[in-house]
């Protein structure tokens, strides 16, 4: 029996070049990114009539995208790792922490400045930017965790959570060129609850689909 | 870095599968296969012993299919035994829905004592050559052994009938002797 199975096993064997998984991680976390620049555009300019780019330029563009950028190298720093079978790594689970208090001490001193008003919280768009930051990200989860079907994650939801990191940060940059709120306040909370969902997301489907 | 032998052979035997060289990959599957039997087998409990070539097939399949996921700076038994432990883990979880062990395969305080069958056993004999010798032939046959009535009857020669009488009056004459009196 288990002779047969090496037989066959050997049979089949195609050469893995070094670094294959890596590059199938990265060719993933491309390919997403592609579906959810071209889905956005369609959604956000086509259907809700968002124009593109009002804000580029302007440096809170530039620390929105640094932001949201930051989680999806974070993530891509990750997942190589935590897609192995002895694969371990926490720096980048605190990295994203980190990265995120820094964004709400940051966005709490300007909101004090603005004696707490509340358009500089909640802005105009507040209650939808988290929902279309998840949709704007799900193209990507979805091409990473195929990607991840075919590996072997020490924790599936580990894995998962990383995939999602990656998703919820491409996701929240490319949202962010239809996005027409400067206020940094804005970005640390909605942006980074849009970007947790996307993770979470992650968590969540990579426990369920991820398991080998 | 790493100096011991086994990691050494097996690491070069999958650099050496990774860049497609098949007799490489067959050897080290051969031995992995070896490697893995008696990890599984002491891991499982005995009522699952049987479980460990599945376990080991699976673990087989598992390198083979994801063998991408290997790191080549990193030591490779370190991986084969992540992936190992994995597909035991994922074994266990499996199982522990049911996981039953029946009651007269464990627990020693019920085990069988063995001498009381002895006992039982030369107790018997001494009872049955109370009766004639066929007779008691006929009891141990069809009350002991579980042999029919038809059987032990052809054994003597002798028709059913009259073996079913000869044992029903041992019987009775052994329930006088041994009973009480008859019942």
């Amino acid at each position: 029996m288990t002779d047969d199975l090496i037989a066959r096993l050997s049979a089949d064997l195609k050469p893995v070049p070094p670094m294959a998984m890596q590059r199938r991680l990265v060719l993933a976390a491309i390919v997403g990114l592609v579906i959810a620049i071209l889905g956005a555009w369609f959604i956000l300019h086509m259907l809700l009539g968002r124009p593109m780019g009002e804000t580029f330029g302007g440096a809170m563009f530039w620390v929105k995208a640094g932001y949201t950028l930051a989680f999806g190298l974070v993530g891509l720093a990750a997942l190589p790792v935590l897609a192995r079978p002895d694969g371990r790594v926490l720096w980048p689970l605190l990295a994203a922490a980190a990265l995120l208090l820094v964004a709400l001490s940051l966005g709490t001193m300007n909101w004090m400045r603005t004696d707490w008003a509340m358009l500089e919280l909640m802005g105009n768009t507040a209650m939808v930017c988290p929902w279309l930051i998840t949709l704007t990200g799900a193209p990507v989860l979805a091409v990473l965790l195929a990607a991840l079907r075919a590996m072997a994650p020490r924790s599936p939801a580990m894995a998962g959570f990383a995939a999602g990191l990656i998703a919820g940060g491409l996701g929240a940059a490319v949202y962010s060129f239809y996005c027409g709120e400067t206020s940094m306040m804005f970005m640390a909370v909605w942006y980074s609850l849009g970007i947790f969902i996307v993770a979470a997301l992650g968590a969540v489907l990579g426990r369920l689909l991820l398991r080998w | 870095m790493q100096t011991d032998p086994t990691e050494m052979r097996l690491r070069d035997l999958m650099l050496a599968s990774l860049d497609g060289d098949a007799a490489a990959y067959r050897a080290l599957l051969a031995e992995l296969g070896r490697h893995l039997r008696p990890y599984f087998t002491r891991r499982l409990t005995p009522a699952f012993a049987s479980h460990a070539e599945d376990l080991v097939q699976e673990t087989l399949l598992a390198v083979h299919t994801r063998r991408m996921t290997y790191d080549r700076s990193r030591p490779f038994t370190a991986w084969l035994h992540a992936v190992a432990h994995h597909k035991f883990v994922d074994h266990v979880r499996r199982q522990s829905i049911r996981l039953t062990v029946p009651l007269e395969d464990d627990a020693p305080i019920f085990a069988h004592d063995d001498s009381a069958d002895a006992l039982a056993k030369r107790d018997l004999d001494v009872v049955l050559h109370a009766v004639p010798a066929r007779t008691g032939d006929l009891i141990r046959r069809t009350k002991i052994d579980g042999a029919s009535v038809a059987e032990a009857a052809a054994v003597h020669g002798i028709s059913e009938t009259a073996a079913k009488v000869s044992i029903h009056r041992g019987l009775k004459s052994l329930a006088a002797r041994f009973a009480g009196g008859p019942k």
